[in-house]
């Protein structure tokens, strides 16, 4: 999750998971959400809209709250459910928050958080708030060489740079546009 | 990325920007959707970058918040497209908006597979990606072999199998089936040799799940972490772009050591030896420095590897290492270690033998409750809550309490939840127990539940040294001038009960207690008003001399709420308006609250229910099953800390009554007859209690004995099975009987020892009491020690009604360590229907347990119940057979009769049986007046001047058993003032059993002060009768064989 200082989110990231377990879940993730799952109004979109805006409304209000000099780390049973937890980055105008349970090691999620940034920063050489307004599709690609179903996958910003790169290149290699055939898109459509 | 070549939509993120409000947003926002669903309508002239655009901005405006309900078909047909960049966007955006149910992704099943089997790595990558994000039921049965064979595949890039790992880890949470544990123990060994960091990474997490699953079936993967933990943290073999601010991987190292904790322990010696060598020198070469992200990296690891050492139960020295370290974190600056530190520090409360150590930091501790960040002052909070105990109750208690006035609502009911769970759980007095609870309701009464106050009230019902102090309290807070609702009710409660205890102080009469509480009626809610009216009327009461003007008052107050719209305030205004009128029948009704049934506490309940199962949560659930309540075990001085029994989890013993006439009957009617008994209790107030302290010294002088208070209530049938053998197990009372049978054989060549409690010839411990004395002292009266050896001191406590007793033993522990496997048994006589609570397995230390014990008189005899009693200490095992004072004395009422109701009942019992005379001889020489006390000790009131000759005396009394249910006796003795050593005692009832036992048990008590001689000589015996051979009378080995 990355909200902005004025609560405005730029970046959501849900990776749900049905908890089958009791014991444990192992899900450091940017946000999981295990009980608010059974309400979902329609069984067949993620989390519905009005659900994540309360949520990063609740985790605004937590993180406006805290001055500068505290720790990173907040108990978000409340908004989350029981035994959840939440590290922090505030970095200028952004917050960086990682939602995960107890599973996970909060220090090790704080340098996850460390390294998502520091990514963002080679990537658009001294990252500001605006390239990633206007780069969040972009934000979505680094993620997902970085955190795969909520876990980490990738630890070594180089190495998420060097996938990130291959797959600009890829986009330009094809970037001239061929019609997607179009017997699949009306198979689509009926 | 062809961020560049999507201006439509940086230009709609741009306009979404510019917009002021909400509201504008909302509609630019609509326009957008509008255009999006017109165009996506008309797809024949989308162009596939249009189509990517659009579904960017889907996701864009569902990320702000607002309904996305269509396109999901355009979205998921994208992932169809033959070109990377929009098969990109149709996995990414599919992955964000969807979830697992969505019946596009069905269709599109086919596709997914074909490029995770496919030869195209990117797109191998793009659908691992997705599946492992979406997971999915579907997705887990079709695909979860291609994703296996990609994980261990030699072929394929590492970028692509750490994605299947993770892939398979989502599908395998979804479907455990997918991974079977047979082939995959070997597997996954193999898979932890991986070099290749990013997969391993991977593997990892992938391992942790299922050896958290099920850790027997991958033991053969312990050696690989350990190897791995060595090759990151001692080699530091490990490519530079993996090293994180010089650490060599630090979240491989913490998964690795987290997959640890799910083994059991490690037996393979080298395994752990070596283990052991990496986490020493993780905790040795940490060291807090400048860099924040070095610091923070390397704490990971070194608390994750504080956690490790934990679960492996180190040796002492390296757990004191770690406590020490904690120590120091909790004393850093820096914040996030500060609050790991307090974490660690709470979870570390599990771990025995470092709770002293970790008492040296409760300054430390305390002071972060002042931090300026709330996660640290609730981290340290816990942590308080945790290690509290009888130590260290007040000290901690007392600084929640002061907290409380500055914590934050949030925090507030937690807080004073917690303040009054340790306050009842280790309070070192009761005193202190009312205090902290009223000033909780005091300064946090929105926050003090009902549980928590009715508490309050059940204790100091049950403790009548704790009245007029409560009350007094009470009072004092009337005096505040706002005052929380709470206090009202308790302080109104407490006062009517107790009101008339303070008569004698200042400010304290019926009238001004009226006045004061009355002060608050106008402003308290209904519940309260109740409260508020039955105290008026317990106060009327109490107004001793009656008080016409206050009863005005009250009379008054009543009248109005008759027609009150409550329904309950109206029965009560009607009921105590008539019932003041009444008088004395007032003082009936309203007498003091019986006290109350012991039982478990709501709030230590509520705590458990309410605490999450997690490690650290249930290392408090531990220690609050190993001390037990103080009520039930009130421990005065500071416990050695660990001390605390791991054993003791409170198993309770039931003793069975045993009865030889195992007539269905009796139990029956007993069962009838002990309700109205109840009820009789109710009526007439509580029972004096004579004395009753928390104090271990005072304790010590015989008398003072404990309150009754809370206890629990369990009886496991295995562990009577424990005591009575396989035999209790058939459960009728005929088979009950056999273990005393051979418990008697035991005994009998001991037998001899008369009075004296039968040790256990190997008893090492013998008492420092005289038991025989004791018991006698006990015979004709109520409270006193019953046992004491060096150890532990069994001290007594009876009230008797009609021909029911309920005995209180109070088992005090004098060591500073606990008595283990404490065990009692009665062995009742068939006259007598015993039935003992439980009794707590463990004695902690300094500790006293109660065990209430009912009794109920069948029938008159003078056989005695003998307790069979032992524990152990260190490996002594000491057993004590201890003889109970339920005596026939107790079941005796002295009555004072005319000689108009005395002659004719003398008279009229004539039939031989039921008017025995008899000389006795031998009779210790008394002056008249010290005879007649000791009949008024034995319950028999002595009434002079119904027998004219000075020289004799007459005696009534009223005898109490199940089987002739109240029974006049009367008793004449004729003495001789020239020999004091003879007499001629004459004892008349309607039942010649009891007239005889009566007969038989003055006789005992005449003849000698029976403390200074071993047995009475034997009297006549009557062969009809069912009565122990007098020899035996206190043997009771020999005993227990008649009983047979």
């Amino acid at each position: 999750m990355v909200i902005n200082t004025q609560a405005k989110p730029r970046l959501l990231k849900f990776y749900s998971f049905q908890v089958r377990y009791p014991e444990p879940l192992l899900l450091p993730s940017f946000v999981t959400i295990q009980q608010v799952l059974g309400q979902f109004p329609r069984r067949d979109q993620a989390l519905p809209p009005e659900k994540h805006q309360e949520l990063v409304r609740g985790v605004f209000q937590l993180l406006s709250a805290r001055p500068d000099s505290v720790s990173n780390f907040v108990e978000v049973d409340a908004i989350f459910g029981p035994g959840m937890k939440m590290v922090y980055k505030h970095l200028a105008t952004l917050y960086f928050v990682f939602v995960f349970d107890n599973s996970e090691n909060e220090l090790a999620m704080l340098d996850l958080v460390q390294v998502f940034v520091e990514t963002l920063d080679r990537c658009f050489k001294n990252v500001c708030e605006l390239d990633i307004v206007f780069n969040f599709n972009k934000l979505h690609t680094i993620l997902d060489e970085m955190i795969l179903g909520g876990q980490v996958i990738e630890t070594s910003s180089e190495e998420i740079m060097k996938s990130v790169e291959e797959i600009a290149r890829l986009e330009k290699q094809s970037s001239t546009t061929s019609l997607i055939p179009k017997s699949i898109s009306e198979r689509f459509s009926r | 990325m062809a961020l560049s070549g999507m201006r439509g939509l940086s230009v709609f993120i741009s306009d979404i920007r510019n917009c002021h409000n909400k509201e504008q947003e909302r509609l630019r926002v609509d326009k957008e959707l509008g255009n999006i669903r017109t165009r996506f309508k008309n797809e024949k002239g989308l162009s596939p970058y249009e189509k990517k655009k659009y579904v960017w901005k889907m996701l864009y405006i569902y990320m702000l918040g607002y309904d996305v309900d269509f396109g999901h078909m355009e979205t998921v047909s994208l992932i169809s497209a033959p070109k990377y960049p929009e098969k990109q966007v149709g996995y990414i955006v599919t992955s964000c908006l969807l979830n697992e149910n969505n019946d596009f992704l069905r269709m599109v099943i086919n596709t997914v597979r074909n490029d995770i089997i496919g030869r195209n790595e990117t797109f191998q990558c793009l659908a691992l990606t997705m599946v492992g994000n979406i997971g999915g039921k579907e997705f887990s049965e079709s695909l979860a072999p291609d994703v296996q064979k990609l994980l261990i595949s030699s072929s394929c890039r590492p970028v692509v199998r750490k994605k299947a790992a993770l892939c398979l880890l989502r599908l395998y949470r979804k479907n455990p089936d997918v991974v079977n544990i047979d082939g995959w123990a070997d597997r996954m060994a193999q898979l932890l040799d991986e070099r290749d960091l990013g997969v391993l990474t991977s593997v990892m997490s992938l391992f942790v799940s299922l050896v958290s699953n099920n850790a027997e079936a991958y033991w053969n993967c312990l050696p690989k972490c350990v190897r791995i933990l060595e090759r990151l943290a001692r080699n530091q073999d490990i490519p530079q772009e993996y090293t994180y601010y010089g650490i060599p991987s630090p979240w491989l190292q913490v998964k690795t050591m987290r997959a640890l904790q799910y083994f059991p322990t490690v037996e393979d010696p080298n395994a752990r030896r070596a283990l052991f060598e990496v986490l020493q020198r993780i905790l040795m070469g940490t060291d807090v420095v400048k860099n924040v992200n070095k610091n923070n990296a390397s704490h990971a690891v070194l608390f994750e590897a504080l956690a490790l050492v934990m679960h492996l139960d180190a040796e002492k020295e390296m757990m004191s290492q770690c406590v020490a370290l904690l120590g120091k974190f909790i004393a850093v600056r820096e914040p996030n270690i500060r609050y790991l530190g307090l974490e660690n520090m709470t979870r570390m409360l599990l771990v025995t033998d470092v709770q002293d150590i970790i008492k040296r930091h409760q300054a430390q501790i305390i002071t972060s409750l002042k931090d300026p960040d709330i996660s640290i002052r609730r981290r340290a909070l816990d942590l308080l809550y945790g290690m509290c105990d009888v130590t260290n109750a007040k000290e901690i208690v007392e600084e929640l309490l002061q907290y409380l006035n500055t914590a934050e609502f949030a925090m507030r009911e937690e807080l004073s939840l917690k303040a009054a769970i340790l306050a009842e759980k280790f309070a070192p007095d009761l005193s202190w127990y009312v205090d902290v609870i009223l000033q909780l309701i005091d300064k946090a009464g929105d926050f003090v539940s009902d549980d928590i106050w009715y508490r309050v009230v059940q204790f100091v019902t049950n403790n009548e040294d704790l009245q007029s102090y409560a009350a007094g309290k009470a009072r004092e807070y009337l005096d505040k001038p706002a005052i929380h609702e709470t206090m009202v009710k308790v302080s109104a409660y407490l006062l009517g009960e107790y009101g008339h205890l303070l008569a004698r102080r200042p400010g304290c009469s019926p009238k001004e207690l009226f006045a004061i509480i009355n002060d608050k009626l106008p402003t308290v809610s209904t519940s309260t008003v109740a409260i508020l009216l039955s105290t008026y009327a317990k106060i009327l009461m109490h107004t001793q001399p009656p008080d016409a003007g206050l009863q005005q008052q009250i009379l008054t107050i009543f009248k109005k709420y008759e027609s009150y719209i409550d329904v309950e305030i109206q029965q009560r205004a009607v009921e105590y308006f008539e019932l003041s009128r009444k008088g004395s029948a007032l003082a009936d009704v309203l007498a003091e609250m019986p006290k109350f049934p012991e039982r478990e506490s709501a709030l230590l309940k509520k705590a458990e229910d309410a605490e999450v199962d997690t490690a650290e949560q249930s290392a408090i659930k531990l220690r609050s099953q190993q001390q037990t309540s103080s009520a039930l075990v009130v421990a005065e001085h500071p416990s050695a800390n660990g001390s605390a029994p791991a054993a003791n989890h409170l198993t309770l013993v039931k003793v069975p009554s045993q009865t030889v006439s195992d007539i269905p009957e009796s139990s029956a009617t007993y069962e009838e007859v002990s309700n109205p008994t109840v009820e009789a209790l109710k009526e007439n107030g509580p029972v004096e209690v004579e004395s009753k302290a928390t104090d271990i010294s005072e304790i010590n002088h015989q008398t003072k004995v404990e309150p009754p208070s809370t206890s629990r209530s369990t009886s496991p049938a295995d562990l009577l099975a424990d005591l009575l053998g396989p035999l209790a197990i058939e459960g009728p009372p005929a088979a009950e009987q056999y273990p005393v049978q051979g418990l008697d054989a035991n005994q009998s060549p001991v037998g001899d020892l008369a009075l004296a409690t039968l040790e256990d010839q190997s008893n090492s411990v013998q008492p420092i009491v005289n038991v025989e004395e004791k018991f006698h002292i006990l015979c004709t009266k109520d409270s006193g020690v019953l046992y004491e050896d060096p150890h532990i001191q069994i001290g007594l406590k009876a009230e008797w009604r009609a021909h029911h007793g309920r005995l209180v033993l109070f088992m005090g522990n004098k060591n500073t360590s606990p008595l283990m496997s404490v065990r009692a048994l009665i062995l009742p006589p068939s006259h007598l229907k015993m039935e003992l609570s439980s009794v707590p397995d463990t004695i902690p230390p300094r500790a006293q347990v109660q065990v209430p014990l009912e009794v109920a008189n069948l029938r008159a005899s003078r056989d005695v119940a003998v307790l069979d009693f032992s524990y152990t200490f260190g490996t002594a095992l000491v057993d004590a057979k201890l003889r109970l004072p339920v005596v026939l004395n107790k079941f005796l009422q002295p009555i004072n009769l005319s000689p108009e109701e005395f002659f004719p009942q003398w008279k009229a019992l004539t039939v031989h049986s039921l008017k025995v005379q008899e000389v006795v001889k031998g009779v210790k020489p008394l002056p008249l007046p010290e005879m007649a006390n000791l009949f008024m000790s034995l319950h028999m009131a002595v009434s002079p001047g119904l027998d004219t000759n000075p020289n004799n005396l007459v005696a009534c009394t009223t005898f109490f058993s199940e089987a002739t249910r109240a029974m006049l006796c009367l008793i004449r003795v004729e003495t001789d003032p020239q020999d004091r050593t003879q007499l001629r005692l004459t004892v008349a009832s309607g039942d010649q059993y009891l007239t005889f036992e009566l007969k038989e048990f003055i006789k005992e008590h005449l003849i000698d002060i029976p403390r200074t001689q071993a047995a009475p000589p034997p009297g006549p015996v009557q062969p009809q009768l069912p009565a122990a051979v007098p020899a035996t009378y206190n043997d009771p080995g020999a005993m227990l064989a008649g009983l047979l």
